[in-house]
């Protein structure tokens, strides 16, 4: 492929791939990021190539990224002209069967599986050029109808699962570098940031900085070099988003990045990636060599005078380095340690030059906002925060996935209607935890709470890179808030003493509590010690690293109390307080427990009911996990 | 030298004879096991009340662990300006005697009266004479001389030809060695499974970046070994999802199969278990990593099994 060097060059390009795309025959794409290929995919690309090989008939096969429906893992997706069905749960002869019906272009007899769908997607320019896909299989659900996805609206994730990520023209076909495009043709830098300003766009990493006031301080600050950087340090626990983005679309991030370069007159782009995210490295790669061929990146692009270049840095474990301070010194080569703001990166940053640092989401969502303006995007959300907020709903939940839903929806909608409820039926959600070791664990009796940054924050949680995840009566909320102090402990870089001492006598005294030793006067020490760390740490890491332990104490203090008071864990799940017993009259004496028993703590009675010896027992919890007639208690 | 002595310690508590009945004859000196800040101050206490104080130390020199400290929690106080009047206070002091450089070798008797025999260690210093001028410190001939521990000394394995050629390729291929040390290191640690010391030090040498600084950024990221690694590595997600759904579980069974603690390799060599934050893959929690493989919804009866596949 030759440089494009023209506005027109390009739209012919576009419009060629476009063509190509929406146009293709009978295709297979087979959801191939993480979570999929964790689920098997790999083997369904096998099954499918094989048959394009064999009696294809005109069959093709392309890999994409991932729809965020991850519960229903490894996906295939079979889109012709005419139709686009989604199918999830695939197995290999299943995949059989869906080429063999699509061939034949009859899937009466999928009507009774729960995870089919047909998409409704269709190309932007009005629907002359291509055919939109029409639901011609009546039997199969409409994706409206589906309650993951009815609520959802993609901005970021608009691409995700539809393109081929290692194939710019599928991008190109979904309007991809289409907004870069315009901002060099308008070449009106300081319009761009006005648009961005207007759409009212927040960063997206957590903290929900205004992302247009970002570039123009950057843009305004002094300094001949300049640097954008994609903040892909994704270390937060239960948050895959910006995994997920790169995956399935990088190029809607390399878009969106130079676009920013444009605006506030950078001319080289750094992405610092976790370690942990191969295949993102590995898309992300590839995108920005097939972006140099076609000449979005590199000298003079699209014949204008702007030039900018990407390069990668990898991670190398550590979670400070999400902290954009840390992440610049790790950039440079050094010891990821955060160093106290002002002055802020906008004004000395990478090399001491003024840099914007953005989250992988935040540059995903330029693009969309430049080609249709800021109040298409402003319209969605709540007074204070804009567009659209993707999370990752996880833990003890039905639909876990990927999920990216207007700005002030309800908690309960989030989790109830998209989210499915509870994953295992007759328990109840006790609470839900958001924004990660920095954010906070809201119970149940704030779930109509709307979801936005001022609303989290004030609730006592934030809205952090978007981890949700969903905690039933079954989790102890002071274990779950020793798991984050354990979290910030081991992560603390230990350049400040507050965060590196306080976080680990806070662990020390949830320790205590768990382990059936707390007293009341721990709980007042755990305060005064939280609001020191708080007050005095270096960085957002210490800073926010009491929250988990402060918003358990505000909203379940009764669990608190039952440990300490009547040492009991009410969730069952603090080994020290718990132990394991057969019920009799329940116990059908099947000796499943005895046999999966690692320890062989399980004392089988021939036919009466076994025992527990509680002196071998390690309460892993395999012989509860196991027992089909719940005779196995906790208590 | 930490010993907070409970025994010492009830000998200090002054109230004749209160806790062993029958115990008039109480000496009136105290001996402070430890010179931390803790024992300096104590000893100070006691010594202003009027005992006469043994301040003992394993150390040659008092002070203990806060004089390496800089700032103190919560309140950030400077370290050396808390501690350094005590010490200078402990050493003129007419009733503390200061026992450096010695360990208690036994302790015999009952509160309020102890026989307690001290081992000190050869100083080869006459303490009565030196006034602390420091003189010999700088003039010693072999000051500056490194003496590696002895098997350090064995064990200094020479760079194969191989190792030689791949460093020299990554160096040559990387024009900016310093700023990009993060991912120079990576690429050492890919081809040698860890960071091995005598690699290290020739990357080094040949680029004059210090090997400290080195060995700071691979003790400050996860993703760095200085010990060897084993063939496989296992990774135990340890992401919130995972926890909520028991990877804590996963990771205790492991190291029981494995014999081995977190960070560990088993003898043979062939597996590391550690655990990792979030591998992004939490709507299958639990997650469990190897190599390159990640296994979802793992169950604890299931691991034996996926071990048997490597």
């Amino acid at each position: 492929m030759a440089r494009i060097n023209t506005q027109a060059e390009f739209e012919r390009v576009a419009k060629e791939a476009a063509g190509r795309y929406w146009g293709r025959g009978l295709t297979v794409r087979v959801g191939m990021a993480s979570c999929g290929l964790a689920a098997g995919a790999n083997a369904l690309y096998d099954v499918a190539a094989e048959r394009v090989k064999g009696n294809g008939n005109g069959l093709s096969l392309s890999r994409v990224g991932c729809r965020g429906s991850c519960v229903v893992e490894p996906m295939v997706d079979v889109v012709s002209p005419d139709f686009h069905l989604t199918f999830g749960n695939v197995t290999k002869a299943g995949l059989e069967s869906i080429i063999d019906a699509a061939q034949a272009n009859d899937f009466s007899s999928f009507e009774d599986a729960d995870a089919v769908w047909q998409e409704r997607d269709a190309p932007r320019t009005d629907g002359t050029l291509y055919t939109t896909r029409r639901g011609t299989h009546a039997q199969i659900p409409d994706i409206s109808a589906i309650p993951f996805y009815a609520p959802q609206r993609k901005i970021v994730t608009r691409n995700c699962g539809l393109i081929d990520p290692f194939d710019i023209e599928e991008s190109l076909a979904r309007d991809g570098y289409a907004a870069l495009v315009k901002v060099l043709t308008e070449n009106d830098p300081e319009g761009v940031i006005e648009t961005v300003l207007a759409s009212g766009l927040r960063g997206r990493g957590g903290a929900g900085f205004p992302t247009g006031r970002k570039w123009a301080l950057t843009r305004e600050a002094a300094g001949d070099e300049k640097y954008v950087f994609v903040n892909a340090d994704e270390g937060d626990p239960g948050a895959f988003m910006d995994r997920s983005v790169l995956e399935s679309d990088p190029h809607a991030v390399l878009e969106g990045l130079a676009i920013g370069a444009f605006a506030i007159g950078a001319s080289e782009g750094i992405v610092y990636v976790r370690a942990e995210y191969p295949l993102a490295v590995q898309t992300l790669r590839n995108a920005i060599v097939q972006a140099r061929e076609y000449g979005f990146l590199g000298e003079n692009i699209l014949g204008t005078s702007f030039s900018f270049d990407v390069s990668i840095r990898i991670g190398a474990g550590a979670f400070v380095c999400g902290e954009e301070t840390a992440l610049i010194a790790s950039a440079e080569g050094r010891v990821g340690e955060p160093r106290p703001r002002p002055p802020y990166p906008a004004q000395s940053g990478y090399k001491g030059a003024p840099t914007v640092i953005n989250n992988v989401k935040t540059w995903s969502a330029v693009a969309p906002i430049i080609l249709n303006g800021a109040e298409w995007f402003a319209e969605v959300g709540t007074e204070s925060s804009k567009g659209t907020a993707v999370f990752c709903v996880t833990g003890t939940i039905k639909n876990t996935g990927l999920v990216e839903v207007p700005m002030g929806m309800t908690l309960r909608e989030i989790i109830y209607d998209v989210g499915g409820g509870p994953e295992r039926a007759g328990s109840e959600i006790k609470a839900v935890q958001t924004g990660g070791p920095s954010g906070g664990c809201l119970p149940k009796d704030q779930f109509d709470l709307a979801v936005d940054y001022e609303k989290l924050t004030e609730a006592g949680s934030m809205m952090g890179s978007g981890g949700m995840i969903v905690v039933d009566d079954r989790t102890c909320m002071v274990s779950l808030a020793k798991f984050f102090l354990n979290f910030t402990m081991d992560e603390s870089c230990g350049k400040c003493t507050p965060c590196r001492e306080g976080t680990r006598r806070m662990h020390d005294l949830l320790e205590k509590i768990t382990s059936g030793e707390g007293t009341e006067e721990d709980i007042a020490f755990l305060e005064e010690l939280a609001s020191y760390v708080k007050d005095t740490s270096l960085c957002g890491l210490g800073a926010t690293a009491p929250n988990p332990v402060l918003s358990t104490l505000k909203y379940f203090r009764d669990e608190y109390d039952a440990h300490i008071r009547e040492r009991r864990c009410p969730a069952g799940e603090c080994e020290a307080l718990i132990s394991f017993r057969v019920v009799p009259d329940k116990c059908t004496v099947c000796g499943a427990c005895a046999k999966v028993c690692p320890v062989n703590a399980v004392v089988e009675a021939g036919k009466a009911p076994p025992t527990i010896d509680q002196d071998a027992c390690t309460r892993c919890r395999t012989c509860f996990e196991v027992c089909p007639s719940d005779a196995i208690l906790i208590e | 030298m930490e010993a907070e002595s409970p025994r010492t310690d009830s000998t200090t508590t002054g109230q004749s004879g209160s806790l062993v009945a029958g115990v008039s004859n109480k000496v009136g000196s105290v001996l402070v096991v430890g010179s931390g800040i803790s024992g300096m101050q104590a000893a100070l206490d006691l010594a202003n009340g009027g005992y006469y104080v043994y301040l003992l130390d394993s150390e040659p020199a008092i002070g203990g662990l806060m004089s390496k400290l800089d700032k103190t929690f919560p309140t950030n106080d400077c370290a050396m300006c808390v501690m350094s009047p005590k010490l200078v206070d402990c050493g003129r002091h007419l009733n503390i005697e200061l026992v450096t450089y010695a360990d208690v070798k036994n302790i015999e008797g009952v509160p309020g009266n102890y026989n307690v025999e001290i081992v000190r260690k050869a100083k080869s210093v006459d303490e009565e004479k030196c006034t602390g001028c420091g003189d010999c410190v700088t003039g010693c001939p072999s000051r500056y001389v490194v003496r590696p521990p002895d098997e350090a000394a064995q064990y200094a394995p020479e760079l194969t030809a191989d190792d030689k050629d791949f460093v020299d390729r990554l160096l040559r291929e990387e024009p900016d060695v310093e700023g990009n040390l993060l991912a120079v290191l990576q690429d050492v640690s890919e081809y040698c499974r860890f960071l091995p010391e005598h690699v290290l030090k020739y990357v080094s040498d040949a680029t004059g970046i210090p090997l400290a600084r080195m060995i700071s950024i691979a003790t400050f990221y996860d993703a760095f070994s200085l010990e060897p690694r084993g063939e496989h590595t296992i990774s135990v997600c340890m992401g919130t999802a995972c926890h909520v759904k028991g990877s804590g579980l996963l990771q205790s069974r492991l190291q029981d199969i494995l014999q081995i603690g977190n960070g560990e390799t088993t003898t043979d060599g062939k597996f590391t278990l550690q655990t990792v934050r979030c591998i992004g893959c939490c709507a299958l929690a639990p997650a469990v990593r190897i190599d390159d493989e990640t296994f979802g919804f793992v169950m604890v009866r299931g691991l034996e099994k996926i071990l048997k596949r490597f």
